[in-house]
Protein backbone atom coordinates (compact mmCIF):
# COMPACT_ATOMS: atom_id res chain seq x y z
CA UNK A 1 0.00 0.00 0.00
CA UNK A 2 1.29 3.39 -0.79
CA UNK A 3 1.50 6.35 1.01
CA UNK A 4 -1.42 7.80 -0.45
CA UNK A 5 -3.54 5.39 0.89
CA UNK A 6 -1.67 4.82 4.13
CA UNK A 7 -2.83 8.67 4.56
CA UNK A 8 -6.31 7.84 4.37
CA UNK A 9 -5.55 5.30 7.95
CA UNK A 10 -2.85 7.17 9.55
CA UNK A 11 -4.98 9.79 10.94
CA UNK A 12 -7.07 6.83 12.88
CA UNK A 13 -3.94 5.16 13.43
CA UNK A 14 -2.55 7.69 15.18
CA UNK A 15 -6.22 7.97 17.57
CA UNK A 16 -5.86 4.16 17.52
CA UNK A 17 -9.02 4.13 16.51
CA UNK A 18 -8.04 0.96 13.41
CA UNK A 19 -9.51 -2.42 13.60
CA UNK A 20 -6.58 -4.72 13.96
CA UNK A 21 -6.69 -5.66 10.20
CA UNK A 22 -6.10 -2.15 9.19
CA UNK A 23 -3.66 -1.44 12.34
CA UNK A 24 -1.04 -4.69 10.92
CA UNK A 25 -1.51 -2.31 7.30
CA UNK A 26 -0.33 0.91 8.47
CA UNK A 27 2.35 -0.80 10.46
CA UNK A 28 3.81 -2.85 7.79
CA UNK A 29 3.54 0.32 5.76
CA UNK A 30 5.91 1.49 8.39
CA UNK A 31 8.76 -0.62 8.45
CA UNK A 32 9.17 0.35 4.97
CA UNK A 33 8.29 3.93 4.83
CA UNK A 34 10.53 6.67 6.79
CA UNK A 35 8.32 9.81 5.90
CA UNK A 36 5.26 8.16 7.19
CA UNK A 37 7.25 6.19 10.26
CA UNK A 38 8.62 9.98 11.39
CA UNK A 39 5.06 11.58 11.49
CA UNK A 40 3.61 8.61 13.33
CA UNK A 41 7.06 9.01 15.52
CA UNK A 42 6.18 12.50 15.84
CA UNK A 43 3.17 12.47 16.83
CA UNK A 44 4.21 10.09 20.11
CA UNK A 45 6.84 12.65 20.33
CA UNK A 46 4.37 15.36 20.96
CA UNK A 47 3.54 13.77 24.80
CA UNK A 48 6.98 14.93 25.16
CA UNK A 49 5.87 18.54 25.49
CA UNK A 50 4.76 18.74 28.89
CA UNK A 51 1.37 19.96 30.34
CA UNK A 52 1.87 22.78 32.68
CA UNK A 53 0.01 23.92 35.74
CA UNK A 54 -1.76 26.66 35.81
CA UNK A 55 -0.97 29.29 38.73
CA UNK A 56 -2.45 29.59 42.17
CA UNK A 57 -3.34 32.63 41.35
CA UNK A 58 -6.15 31.50 38.32
CA UNK A 59 -7.83 29.79 41.20
CA UNK A 60 -8.34 33.04 43.34
CA UNK A 61 -9.28 34.75 40.73
CA UNK A 62 -12.04 32.44 39.53
CA UNK A 63 -13.28 32.02 42.94
CA UNK A 64 -13.33 35.58 43.38
CA UNK A 65 -15.48 35.74 40.37
CA UNK A 66 -17.52 32.68 41.45
CA UNK A 67 -18.80 34.55 44.61
CA UNK A 68 -19.42 37.87 43.14
CA UNK A 69 -21.99 35.86 40.99
CA UNK A 70 -23.27 34.35 44.00
CA UNK A 71 -23.92 37.78 45.45
CA UNK A 72 -25.48 38.70 42.63
CA UNK A 73 -28.16 35.62 43.08
CA UNK A 74 -28.49 36.17 46.90
CA UNK A 75 -30.09 39.54 46.74
CA UNK A 76 -32.23 39.49 43.83
CA UNK A 77 -34.86 36.86 45.37
CA UNK A 78 -35.97 35.39 41.90
CA UNK A 79 -38.13 32.70 41.47
CA UNK A 80 -35.93 29.61 40.83
CA UNK A 81 -35.91 27.12 37.73
CA UNK A 82 -37.36 24.31 39.39
CA UNK A 83 -36.27 20.86 37.30
CA UNK A 84 -38.44 19.81 34.74
CA UNK A 85 -41.96 21.70 35.39
CA UNK A 86 -39.58 24.69 33.67
CA UNK A 87 -38.53 22.64 30.72
CA UNK A 88 -38.84 25.39 27.92
CA UNK A 89 -41.98 23.56 25.85
CA UNK A 90 -44.12 23.11 29.11
CA UNK A 91 -43.82 26.86 29.55
CA UNK A 92 -45.05 27.64 25.99
CA UNK A 93 -47.82 25.13 26.78
CA UNK A 94 -48.57 27.09 29.85
CA UNK A 95 -48.43 30.31 27.97
CA UNK A 96 -50.79 29.22 25.23
CA UNK A 97 -53.49 28.24 27.97
CA UNK A 98 -53.12 31.91 29.15
CA UNK A 99 -55.51 33.99 27.73
CA UNK A 100 -53.09 36.53 25.56
CA UNK A 101 -51.60 32.71 24.21
CA UNK A 102 -54.91 31.78 23.43
CA UNK A 103 -55.81 35.09 21.71
CA UNK A 104 -51.76 34.94 19.95
CA UNK A 105 -53.28 31.48 19.16
CA UNK A 106 -56.17 32.34 17.21
CA UNK A 107 -54.62 34.79 15.23
CA UNK A 108 -52.48 32.25 14.15
CA UNK A 109 -55.17 29.88 13.20
CA UNK A 110 -57.33 32.93 11.33
CA UNK A 111 -53.80 34.20 9.13
CA UNK A 112 -53.23 29.82 8.62
CA UNK A 113 -57.33 29.70 7.53
CA UNK A 114 -57.50 32.80 5.43
CA UNK A 115 -54.27 31.51 3.60
CA UNK A 116 -55.67 28.13 2.95
CA UNK A 117 -58.46 29.40 1.88
CA UNK A 118 -56.85 31.59 -0.80
CA UNK A 119 -54.66 28.75 -1.78
CA UNK A 120 -58.10 26.88 -3.08
CA UNK A 121 -59.55 29.84 -4.11
CA UNK A 122 -56.68 29.75 -6.43
CA UNK A 123 -56.28 33.54 -6.22
CA UNK A 124 -52.70 33.59 -8.15
CA UNK A 125 -52.37 36.99 -8.65
CA UNK A 126 -52.62 38.78 -5.41
CA UNK A 127 -50.60 35.40 -3.38
CA UNK A 128 -47.23 37.57 -3.37
CA UNK A 129 -49.36 39.63 -1.52
CA UNK A 130 -51.51 37.10 0.62
CA UNK A 131 -47.71 35.74 1.59
CA UNK A 132 -46.30 39.47 2.69
CA UNK A 133 -49.23 39.68 4.88
CA UNK A 134 -49.23 36.31 6.43
CA UNK A 135 -45.46 36.95 6.76
CA UNK A 136 -46.49 40.21 9.27
CA UNK A 137 -49.02 39.06 10.65
CA UNK A 138 -46.74 36.07 11.98
CA UNK A 139 -44.09 38.67 12.50
CA UNK A 140 -46.95 40.53 14.56
CA UNK A 141 -47.52 37.59 16.37
CA UNK A 142 -44.17 36.37 17.40
CA UNK A 143 -43.69 39.81 18.88
CA UNK A 144 -46.82 39.77 20.72
CA UNK A 145 -45.58 36.42 22.32
CA UNK A 146 -42.59 37.83 23.40
CA UNK A 147 -44.27 41.05 24.92
CA UNK A 148 -46.42 38.46 26.95
CA UNK A 149 -43.82 36.21 27.98
CA UNK A 150 -41.22 38.87 28.96
CA UNK A 151 -44.21 39.79 31.50
CA UNK A 152 -44.86 36.90 32.79
CA UNK A 153 -44.23 35.76 36.75
CA UNK A 154 -41.57 32.67 35.97
CA UNK A 155 -38.33 33.78 35.42
CA UNK A 156 -37.88 30.56 33.08
CA UNK A 157 -41.01 32.24 30.92
CA UNK A 158 -39.42 35.62 30.99
CA UNK A 159 -36.20 34.06 29.66
CA UNK A 160 -38.28 32.07 26.85
CA UNK A 161 -40.03 35.51 26.04
CA UNK A 162 -36.05 37.21 25.55
CA UNK A 163 -35.29 34.24 23.06
CA UNK A 164 -38.75 34.87 21.12
CA UNK A 165 -36.98 38.70 20.50
CA UNK A 166 -34.48 37.01 19.08
CA UNK A 167 -36.04 35.34 15.81
CA UNK A 168 -36.98 39.32 14.55
CA UNK A 169 -34.34 41.03 12.82
CA UNK A 170 -36.40 44.45 13.56
CA UNK A 171 -38.18 44.77 16.55
CA UNK A 172 -41.26 46.95 17.57
CA UNK A 173 -40.49 49.55 19.70
CA UNK A 174 -42.89 48.40 22.42
CA UNK A 175 -40.88 45.13 22.43
CA UNK A 176 -37.56 46.98 22.63
CA UNK A 177 -39.20 48.75 25.04
CA UNK A 178 -39.79 45.83 27.30
CA UNK A 179 -36.92 44.25 26.12
CA UNK A 180 -34.55 47.59 28.07
CA UNK A 181 -36.96 47.56 30.97
CA UNK A 182 -35.93 43.64 31.15
CA UNK A 183 -32.34 44.66 31.39
CA UNK A 184 -32.93 47.24 34.16
CA UNK A 185 -35.84 45.98 36.44
CA UNK A 186 -36.03 42.52 35.73
CA UNK A 187 -35.33 40.55 39.46
CA UNK A 188 -33.45 37.68 37.38
CA UNK A 189 -29.55 38.28 36.96
CA UNK A 190 -30.23 35.32 34.39
CA UNK A 191 -33.12 37.28 32.80
CA UNK A 192 -30.86 40.12 32.50
CA UNK A 193 -28.21 38.94 30.93
CA UNK A 194 -30.31 37.25 28.00
CA UNK A 195 -31.64 40.68 27.87
CA UNK A 196 -28.53 42.35 27.73
CA UNK A 197 -27.62 39.59 24.74
CA UNK A 198 -30.53 40.51 22.96
CA UNK A 199 -30.33 44.14 22.68
CA UNK A 200 -26.96 43.92 21.93
CA UNK A 201 -28.03 43.23 18.43
CA UNK A 202 -29.81 46.76 18.43
CA UNK A 203 -27.19 48.61 18.67
CA UNK A 204 -28.21 50.81 15.98
CA UNK A 205 -30.85 52.35 18.46
CA UNK A 206 -29.78 54.95 20.29
CA UNK A 207 -31.82 53.97 22.83
CA UNK A 208 -30.17 50.93 23.65
CA UNK A 209 -26.87 52.10 23.95
CA UNK A 210 -28.31 54.60 26.51
CA UNK A 211 -30.41 51.92 28.24
CA UNK A 212 -27.08 50.10 29.06
CA UNK A 213 -24.79 52.91 30.19
CA UNK A 214 -27.40 54.01 32.33
CA UNK A 215 -27.96 50.47 33.95
CA UNK A 216 -24.38 50.34 34.92
CA UNK A 217 -24.59 52.32 37.84
CA UNK A 218 -28.30 50.66 39.11
CA UNK A 219 -26.98 47.05 38.80
CA UNK A 220 -25.89 44.92 42.00
CA UNK A 221 -24.94 42.02 40.36
CA UNK A 222 -20.99 41.74 39.12
CA UNK A 223 -22.17 39.03 36.68
CA UNK A 224 -24.51 41.66 35.10
CA UNK A 225 -22.04 44.68 35.49
CA UNK A 226 -18.94 42.50 34.12
CA UNK A 227 -21.50 42.18 30.85
CA UNK A 228 -22.45 45.53 30.42
CA UNK A 229 -18.96 46.74 30.73
CA UNK A 230 -17.99 44.22 28.21
CA UNK A 231 -20.99 45.25 25.65
CA UNK A 232 -19.81 48.45 26.10
CA UNK A 233 -16.47 47.64 24.94
CA UNK A 234 -17.69 45.52 22.00
CA UNK A 235 -19.59 48.72 20.96
CA UNK A 236 -16.57 51.01 21.23
CA UNK A 237 -18.65 53.36 22.97
CA UNK A 238 -16.16 56.23 23.67
CA UNK A 239 -19.15 58.19 25.26
CA UNK A 240 -19.04 55.64 27.96
CA UNK A 241 -15.62 56.18 29.21
CA UNK A 242 -16.66 58.89 31.92
CA UNK A 243 -19.71 56.34 33.07
CA UNK A 244 -17.03 54.08 33.80
CA UNK A 245 -14.77 56.12 35.31
CA UNK A 246 -17.88 56.63 37.50
CA UNK A 247 -18.87 53.23 38.25
CA UNK A 248 -15.31 52.51 39.29
CA UNK A 249 -15.04 55.19 42.13
CA UNK A 250 -18.41 53.85 43.42
CA UNK A 251 -18.08 52.74 47.03
CA UNK A 252 -17.86 48.68 47.81
CA UNK A 253 -17.22 48.02 44.07
CA UNK A 254 -16.82 44.02 43.25
CA UNK A 255 -13.28 44.16 43.29
CA UNK A 256 -13.77 41.93 39.60
CA UNK A 257 -15.89 44.64 38.12
CA UNK A 258 -13.36 47.57 38.81
CA UNK A 259 -10.28 45.55 37.26
CA UNK A 260 -12.61 45.60 34.27
CA UNK A 261 -13.72 48.83 34.15
CA UNK A 262 -10.11 49.80 34.34
CA UNK A 263 -9.74 47.46 31.01
CA UNK A 264 -12.28 48.42 29.61
CA UNK A 265 -11.64 52.55 30.07
CA UNK A 266 -8.38 51.93 28.60
CA UNK A 267 -9.80 50.33 25.50
CA UNK A 268 -12.15 53.14 24.93
CA UNK A 269 -9.94 55.71 25.60
CA UNK B 1 -23.58 20.95 34.05
CA UNK B 2 -27.18 20.96 33.60
CA UNK B 3 -27.06 21.73 37.62
CA UNK B 4 -25.10 24.73 36.94
CA UNK B 5 -27.24 26.05 34.10
CA UNK B 6 -29.98 25.91 36.40
CA UNK B 7 -28.50 28.04 38.87
CA UNK B 8 -26.68 26.06 41.23
CA UNK B 9 -23.01 28.57 40.67
CA UNK B 10 -21.40 26.43 43.12
CA UNK B 11 -21.47 23.30 40.67
CA UNK B 12 -18.86 25.71 38.51
CA UNK B 13 -16.38 24.97 41.17
CA UNK B 14 -16.52 21.11 39.85
CA UNK B 15 -16.28 22.32 36.06
CA UNK B 16 -13.45 24.59 37.02
CA UNK B 17 -11.63 22.00 38.67
CA UNK B 18 -11.53 19.79 36.19
CA UNK B 19 -11.15 21.69 33.25
CA UNK B 20 -9.19 24.76 34.15
CA UNK B 21 -5.58 22.87 33.40
CA UNK B 22 -6.58 21.42 30.70
CA UNK B 23 -8.13 24.72 28.88
CA UNK B 24 -5.01 26.18 30.11
CA UNK B 25 -2.55 23.95 28.33
CA UNK B 26 -5.15 24.16 25.33
CA UNK B 27 -4.56 28.40 25.51
CA UNK B 28 -0.63 27.70 26.27
CA UNK B 29 0.08 25.66 23.71
CA UNK B 30 -1.62 28.12 20.62
CA UNK B 31 -0.65 31.19 22.04
CA UNK B 32 2.82 30.48 23.82
CA UNK B 33 1.42 33.02 26.31
CA UNK B 34 0.76 31.78 29.80
CA UNK B 35 -0.41 35.30 31.08
CA UNK B 36 -2.53 35.38 28.35
CA UNK B 37 -3.78 31.53 28.83
CA UNK B 38 -4.39 32.50 32.37
CA UNK B 39 -6.93 35.17 31.35
CA UNK B 40 -8.42 33.19 28.65
CA UNK B 41 -9.21 30.39 31.31
CA UNK B 42 -11.32 33.35 33.50
CA UNK B 43 -13.15 34.43 30.71
CA UNK B 44 -14.14 31.05 29.66
CA UNK B 45 -15.76 30.19 33.41
CA UNK B 46 -17.17 33.76 33.28
CA UNK B 47 -18.74 32.97 29.58
CA UNK B 48 -20.11 29.50 31.34
CA UNK B 49 -21.64 31.43 33.46
CA UNK B 50 -23.28 33.82 31.07
CA UNK B 51 -24.56 31.55 28.47
CA UNK B 52 -25.63 28.60 30.34
CA UNK B 53 -28.99 28.96 29.35
CA UNK B 54 -27.73 27.76 26.29
CA UNK B 55 -26.54 24.52 27.19
CA UNK B 56 -29.08 21.83 26.02
CA UNK B 57 -29.28 18.62 27.47
CA UNK B 58 -27.39 15.63 25.42
CA UNK B 59 -25.47 18.07 23.90
CA UNK B 60 -21.18 16.63 24.37
CA UNK B 61 -20.09 19.10 27.25
CA UNK B 62 -16.55 19.01 26.40
CA UNK B 63 -17.36 19.94 23.16
CA UNK B 64 -19.70 22.62 24.49
CA UNK B 65 -17.04 24.36 26.48
CA UNK B 66 -14.07 24.14 23.55
CA UNK B 67 -16.32 26.13 21.40
CA UNK B 68 -16.80 28.85 24.11
CA UNK B 69 -12.98 28.29 24.05
CA UNK B 70 -12.46 28.80 20.65
CA UNK B 71 -14.65 31.25 20.74
CA UNK B 72 -12.94 33.11 23.22
CA UNK B 73 -9.89 33.18 21.81
CA UNK B 74 -11.20 34.26 18.56
CA UNK B 75 -12.86 37.75 20.04
CA UNK B 76 -9.97 38.20 22.03
CA UNK B 77 -7.50 37.91 19.05
CA UNK B 78 -9.94 40.10 16.92
CA UNK B 79 -10.35 42.74 19.44
CA UNK B 80 -6.64 42.80 20.49
CA UNK B 81 -2.76 42.11 19.77
CA UNK B 82 -1.64 39.97 18.19
CA UNK B 83 -0.14 36.31 18.98
CA UNK B 84 3.80 36.78 20.25
CA UNK B 85 6.95 34.77 18.37
CA UNK B 86 7.60 31.77 20.00
CA UNK B 87 10.56 32.76 22.46
CA UNK B 88 12.48 29.80 24.34
CA UNK B 89 11.00 30.65 27.98
CA UNK B 90 7.67 29.90 26.32
CA UNK B 91 9.06 26.29 26.51
CA UNK B 92 7.11 24.65 29.45
CA UNK B 93 9.01 23.48 32.47
CA UNK B 94 10.63 20.59 31.98
CA UNK B 95 10.83 18.33 35.02
CA UNK B 96 14.75 17.83 36.70
CA UNK B 97 14.51 13.95 36.08
CA UNK B 98 13.99 14.40 31.79
CA UNK B 99 17.39 13.93 30.12
CA UNK B 100 18.81 16.36 28.39
CA UNK B 101 18.08 15.12 24.76
CA UNK B 102 14.82 14.57 25.22
CA UNK B 103 14.55 17.97 27.04
CA UNK B 104 16.27 19.37 24.02
CA UNK B 105 13.96 17.58 21.62
CA UNK B 106 10.65 18.90 23.39
CA UNK B 107 11.47 22.39 23.07
CA UNK B 108 12.10 21.91 19.28
CA UNK B 109 9.02 20.62 18.90
CA UNK B 110 7.21 22.73 20.16
CA UNK B 111 8.93 25.94 18.46
CA UNK B 112 8.32 23.78 15.71
CA UNK B 113 4.60 23.49 16.57
CA UNK B 114 4.14 27.46 17.44
CA UNK B 115 5.36 27.52 13.99
CA UNK B 116 2.70 26.33 11.96
CA UNK B 117 0.02 28.29 10.92
CA UNK B 118 -2.52 28.62 13.18
CA UNK B 119 -5.26 26.95 12.07
CA UNK B 120 -3.20 23.62 11.67
CA UNK B 121 -1.62 24.06 15.50
CA UNK B 122 -4.82 24.61 16.52
CA UNK B 123 -6.45 21.41 15.00
CA UNK B 124 -3.10 19.14 16.52
CA UNK B 125 -3.53 21.05 19.92
CA UNK B 126 -7.57 19.56 20.10
CA UNK B 127 -6.63 16.24 18.31
CA UNK B 128 -3.35 15.68 20.25
CA UNK B 129 -3.17 17.02 23.67
CA UNK B 130 -6.62 17.66 24.34
CA UNK B 131 -7.60 13.69 23.23
CA UNK B 132 -10.63 15.16 21.46
CA UNK B 133 -12.22 13.23 18.72
CA UNK B 134 -12.32 13.61 15.67
CA UNK B 135 -16.03 14.04 15.40
CA UNK B 136 -16.17 16.03 18.39
CA UNK B 137 -13.27 18.36 16.63
CA UNK B 138 -14.82 18.34 13.09
CA UNK B 139 -18.16 19.74 14.89
CA UNK B 140 -15.95 22.24 16.55
CA UNK B 141 -14.35 23.65 13.44
CA UNK B 142 -17.72 23.18 11.60
CA UNK B 143 -16.29 20.80 8.84
CA UNK B 144 -16.62 17.00 8.04
CA UNK B 145 -14.83 14.11 10.32
CA UNK B 146 -13.10 13.17 6.76
CA UNK B 147 -11.98 17.21 6.22
CA UNK B 148 -10.61 16.66 9.83
CA UNK B 149 -8.25 13.28 9.14
CA UNK B 150 -7.10 15.02 6.42
CA UNK B 151 -5.99 18.14 7.72
CA UNK B 152 -4.61 16.16 10.94
CA UNK B 153 -2.54 14.05 7.83
CA UNK B 154 -1.62 17.51 6.33
CA UNK B 155 -0.82 19.33 9.78
CA UNK B 156 1.34 16.54 10.71
CA UNK B 157 3.49 16.82 7.42
CA UNK B 158 3.98 20.31 7.79
CA UNK B 159 5.40 19.42 11.57
CA UNK B 160 7.55 17.07 10.27
CA UNK B 161 9.25 19.49 7.70
CA UNK B 162 9.75 22.41 10.42
CA UNK B 163 11.05 20.11 12.67
CA UNK B 164 13.78 19.23 10.17
CA UNK B 165 14.61 22.52 9.28
CA UNK B 166 14.81 23.50 13.09
CA UNK B 167 16.87 20.32 13.43
CA UNK B 168 19.17 21.22 10.94
CA UNK B 169 19.30 25.40 11.92
CA UNK B 170 22.42 26.13 13.84
CA UNK B 171 21.23 27.94 16.90
CA UNK B 172 19.39 31.27 17.00
CA UNK B 173 18.81 31.24 13.16
CA UNK B 174 14.95 30.20 11.63
CA UNK B 175 13.47 27.83 10.21
CA UNK B 176 13.69 28.80 6.64
CA UNK B 177 17.32 29.48 6.74
CA UNK B 178 17.62 25.60 6.61
CA UNK B 179 15.04 25.03 4.33
CA UNK B 180 17.03 23.36 1.78
CA UNK B 181 18.18 20.69 4.24
CA UNK B 182 14.55 19.25 4.70
CA UNK B 183 13.94 15.94 3.27
CA UNK B 184 12.11 15.69 -0.07
CA UNK B 185 8.32 13.88 0.65
CA UNK B 186 8.47 10.49 -1.47
CA UNK B 187 5.61 8.88 -2.47
CA UNK B 188 6.10 5.38 -2.34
Amino acid sequence: MNCEKIAELLPDYLQAGLSVDQKKIVEGHLESCVECREVAGLWKKLALIPDEQPSAEGRVRFEAMLQAYQTGRGTEGMPRRNGREHASIWNVFQWLRSPVGAMAWSIVLVVLGTYIGMQLGNTKSNSQQDLAAMHTELTNMRQMVALSMLQQQSASQRLEGVTWTRREEQLDPQVLSALMHTLRYDPSVDVRLAALDALSRHAGQPQVKKTVVDALQEQQSPLVQVALIDQLVEWRDAEAAPRLEKLRETPNLNPTVRQRADWAISKLN
Amino acid sequence: MLQVRDGAGETLGVLFERYHAPLYNFYTKLTGDRALSEDLVQEVFLRILRHRQTFRDGTPFRAWIYQIARNTRIDHFRKSRPQVPFEPEMAPTVTPGDPAQQRQESELLHKALMELPEEKRELLVLCRFQELPYEDVARLVGCGVATVKVRIHRAMQELRQIFHQLQAAPAGSGPRAAAQNVPPRRMT
